[in-house]
């Protein structure tokens, strides 16, 4: 028992893996992660390009396999606002559009990070302010569109109303307000964390390496295949959490959108 | 570059920056990407229609052309059946005719042939029954230039008139049976 336990620890003892650390700079007094920016900012720039050279190549004939993609991905989108939201939907697609390919581009640059304590591009998502920044943008135009759709005077009606009786205005008000407030909060932490862990994850498969049983060198040989399972695996996370992203995205503008009776 | 460690729960500066990042990539992907492609899409959409639509069209063409063809078709066939109708009956009709004729023809060829045959038959009985007597005279003198005695030659000449009698017999009966 302690054997084991002692063998497990072993890999961790000496070795520090801390999180949080970026490259840093104040900007007008606010703090800067200047890694994370510059991995944002080519991010959106693969993004941009990957959308530039469609409308440069974008026909009406027969689509290459390139424009086949992103209609793919555009048929996709437009199908879940069709089916859930309804002809109304149509300004949320290019806002799911963009949230999903953007993420998962994001996401796969974790594939590109070895686990040090600084990788030269790390996924943006990994950090909290990219996704807290998509978050709080989709929670805005949410409200916005749910003001639009029923008024400014329906829009605080509806926070009274339900689901509960009039009677019971009070906890309808809670239920509502923290409902409406934990959303922005679980898209970003469901997307952060996910991110988050499979840089740790890596972290700890490179710091597998110094574990040696007696002079076997186990960690060593098992680092390397665990890492690149791991990395495959991480690329269907990547693209399942963009893909939930830009879905909840999707349903909470439906719920804002849609007509009071309905729910 | 200072390396520093912070909370990882706490946004800071970085948000700004990042928020800005993703609005661009979102004003271009939703100004400038996605109409070309729903453009494209549209167009081929109804491209795709249209040539619904026209093969539909040419569908009904063909159905409308075929059900007309069928009609002609079928008429022709009527007409052909009433035509090969009329045909077989005239056939009938003309061959009942010719036979009537042909029998007819027939009828008087061998009532002609056969009142030929009588007539020619007496002809040629009477001629016989005329030149008998030459030939007996002709039967005599060859047997007068041997020597005269008429009892031994009685047969001679009765033999001979016999047989002229049996070959104006067997000729008319040869002709009779020709004709037939």
């Amino acid at each position: 028992m302690f054997l084991t336990s002692h063998l497990l620890a072993a890999p961790l003892l000496g070795i520090d893996i801390s999180v949080g650390d970026h490259v840093q700079r104040k900007v007008f007094g606010l703090t800067v992660n200047v890694d994370i920016v510059w991995a944002t900012l080519i991010a959106g720039a693969v993004v941009i390009a990957l959308g530039l050279t469609l409308r440069a190549k974008a026909t009406n004939g027969v689509p290459g396999k390139f424009q086949l993609l992103w209609e793919m991905a555009v048929g996709a989108v437009q199908k879940q606002v069709d089916d859930s939201i309804g002809p109304r939907g149509a300004q949320v697609v290019p806002l799911a559009l963009t949230l999903f390919i953007f993420i998962f581009t994001c996401n796969l640059f974790e594939v590109i990070g070895i686990g040090s304590k600084l990788d030269v591009l790390p996924a943006p998502t990994s950090d909290i302010n990219l996704p807290l920044a998509m978050a709080l943008y989709v929670f805005i135009m949410v409200h916005r569109a749910a003001v639009k759709n029923r008024g400014a005077g329906g829009y605080v009606k509806h926070y009274f109303t339900r689901p509960f009786p009039k009677k019971l205005f009070l906890v309808n008000l809670f239920m509502n307000l923290v409902d409406e407030l934990v959303k922005p909060v679980t898209l970003t932490l469901r997307l952060f964390g996910n991110l988050f862990a499979g840089g740790l994850m890596l972290s700890l498969l490179a710091a597998l390496v110094i574990w040696k049983l007696g002079p076997a060198p186990i960690g060593a040989v098992l680092s390397a295949p665990f890492t690149v399972v791991w990395k495959v695996f991480d690329m269907a996370i990547g693209a399942i959490q963009a893909f939930i992203f830009a879905l909840l995205t999707i349903l909470y503008f439906d719920t804002a959108m849609a007509p009071d009776v309905a729910h | 570059m200072p390396i520093a460690t912070s909370n990882f729960l706490v946004p800071n500066g970085t948000f700004i920056v990042v928020l800005l990042a993703f609005l661009v990539v979102l004003g271009v992907i939703a100004k400038y990407v996605l109409p070309v492609l729903n453009k494209a899409l549209t167009e081929r959409q109804d491209q795709i229609r249209g040539e619904l639509e026209a093969a539909d069209k040419a569908k009904a063409d063909a159905e409308e052309a075929d059900v007309e063809r069928r009609a002609v078709l079928e008429q022709a066939r009527a007409q052909a059946r009433e035509i090969v109708a009329q045909a077989n009956s005239t056939a009938d009709q003309t061959v009942l005719s010719a036979e009537a004729r042909a029998q007819a023809a027939h009828d008087r060829i061998v009532q002609a042939a056969d009142a030929e045959v009588v007539i020619a038959r007496q002809a040629a009985v009477e001629e016989v029954t005329a030149r008998v007597g030459e030939i007996v005279l002709a039967a005599a003198e060859r047997v007068i230039g041997r020597e005269i005695r008429a009892t031994d030659h009685h047969d001679l000449i009765d033999e001979a008139i016999a047989a002229v009698r049996a070959e104006t017999t067997g000729a008319a009966a040869g002709a009779a049976g020709g004709s037939r």
